[in-house]
């Protein structure tokens, strides 16, 4: 009962900041050289196109989502135009507008990476997810975070650490990895005596990744924890997974 | 735990050897700066002899000088509002428990006009099952134990994009979506792996502002109730989520 107000207050607070996050500032303003530039009521293909603005009109660049530019024309009419259409446009210098594509060129270098993994933790199922930033092309510092969840034991782990890609440009291409991380256990009620705990772990592992299409790409790894115990002797761990990936 | 150790040094070796090699250029790099530095001075003193030799040529001064200023554009940084993030209200059909409320948090990337990720974390608290209501005074779980919560990551795909229409001037893009992903459940004490799959409507009343009518099914393996079996766990919910 105490729920929907509160859900209500949240929901007007996203309602108040919202048109905040779009407010008026300085817009890019480019120049068609293509016959015509197709606006569409929606960002996707599948959006009818009910503006067309003609050569030599500019547009004002308002965002963009996905692939799809949100635009406004000098009459004032706003509408997605496709980043396809968006690439025949100059800016006012006449230099063509450029923009971050998503394609192949992207896959060898881009800032971000995220992703989602579905493996295997010393022989419980793992769920796990990735993010990293590239500091050049061939080297990213990544974090992950996941949970195993197995017939014995629980538990969370979370890694941060670098990898390095050999050879970027490769569309199958080979990462090593190597970092630090913590691994929270907690063995399930059932066994006698649990006891939770939390260690820190050095992991090295390798993988590859393959570019798919878009800003799409698989990726596999195995990584290789040395559990750091309280106990007399360290635990090794393996991890496998395999995963789907994208970058921008 | 020895050979961990190895294999720990002999990673860092090879992670800093091509390490090494991406930074070779950087020497190179700069005996380039300076070599067109060195073309640039060099340049300029041309220049300057010529000028001097014209100066000496005395040639008469133009009249109208062309100030001819090339304009210099300055892009700037174009917005991205891919991220949609946002809350759910529903029901759930715990299976055995009976039919309870459910709300979640909802955050999702879209990568292409087709494709999203989505994570999702929600919350509903189990009724009691049929045996206990019919049994009396009989307790199978804690209330603690009760609690359902439950997490995923999916993977999302929209399709039929259209438009509904509100009256003969006003149109709302829309579009239908399946997701699909895996994730965790924590109910009855342990967490379970989950397996989520299912769908829904997206109405975008303007383009920052979206609302969700979503059904999904969330299916784990349990043996709460003696026998080992997948339960399914039917979820419906409507939804409210903000572009940025």
């Amino acid at each position: 009962m105490i729920r929907l107000p509160l859900l209500g207050l949240v929901l007007s607070l996203l309602l108040i900041t919202a048109p905040a996050v779009s407010r008026e500032r300085e817009h890019l303003q480019v120049y068609i050289t293509a016959p015509y530039l197709e606006l569409r009521s929606g960002p996707g293909r599948g959006y009818p196109i009910f503006h067309v603005a003609e050569r030599d009109e500019s547009v004002q660049v308002l965002y963009r989502r996905t692939d799809w530019f949100k635009v406004r024309t000098e009459r004032g009419v706003e509408g997605w135009a496709a980043q396809r259409d968006m690439q025949r446009t100059v800016l006012a210098d006449g230099t063509p507008f450029k923009f971050d594509l998503g394609d192949r060129a992207g896959f060898t270098s881009h800032n971000f990476e995220m992703g989602i993994f579905a493996g295997s933790y010393s022989g419980s199922t793992l769920v796990s997810t990735y993010a990293s930033y590239s500091l050049n092309s061939q080297l990213a510092a990544e974090l992950s975070v996941g949970q195993f969840l197995g017939k014995y034991t629980n538990g969370v782990v979370g890694d941060l650490g670098l990898t390095h890609v050999l050879v970027p440009e490769w569309r199958l291409s080979p990462f090593l990895m190597l970092g630090t991380g913590i691994v929270h256990v907690s063995p399930k009620a059932t066994l006698v005596q649990p006891t939770e705990r939390t260690d820190q772990t050095a992991y090295v592992g390798g993988g590859v990744r393959f570019y798919l299409t878009r800003r799409f790409f698989l990726r596999g790894e195995y990584k290789s924890h040395m559990v750091f115990t309280k106990r007399n002797a360290n635990e090794e761990v393996d991890e496998w997974k395999l995963g789907f990936a994208f970058f921008f | 735990m020895e050979t961990g150790i190895r294999v720990l040094l002999l990673t860092a070796v090879l992670m800093t050897l091509p390490g090494c090699a991406s930074v070779r250029n950087w020497f190179h790099h700069r005996s380039e700066v300076r070599q067109a530095k060195a073309e640039a001075k060099e340049e300029a003193a041309q220049q300057d002899a010529q000028a001097a030799a014209q100066d000496a040529d005395a040639t008469p001064p133009r009249v109208v000088d062309p100030e001819v200023e090339r304009r210099k554009i300055k892009v700037p940084h174009i917005r991205s509002s891919n991220v949609e993030i946002g809350i759910n209200d529903g029901f759930i059909s715990i299976e055995d428990f009976g039919t309870q409320n459910a709300y979640g948090l909802t955050a999702a990337y879209h990568i292409t006009e087709d494709f999203f990720f989505l994570g999702e974390y929600g919350r509903a608290y189990a009724g009691r099952t049929s045996f206990e209501t019919l049994g009396g005074n009989i307790q199978l779980l804690t209330s603690a134990e009760r609690r359902f919560t439950y997490y995923d990551i999916s993977l999302g795909y929209n399709f039929l994009p259209g438009e509904t229409f509100i009256g003969r001037g006003h149109a709302l893009t829309t579009a239908f979506y399946f997701v699909g992903g895996i994730g965790a459940t924590k109910f009855a004490g342990d967490d379970r792996f989950t397996v989520n799959f299912g769908g829904g409507y997206r109405v975008l009343p303007s383009d920052w502002l979206a609302i969700h009518i979503q059904v999904q099914d969330r299916v784990f393996r349990t043996d709460l109730l003696g026998v080992s079996k997948l339960t399914n766990n039917m979820e419906a919910s409507l939804g409210a989520t903000v572009f940025f």
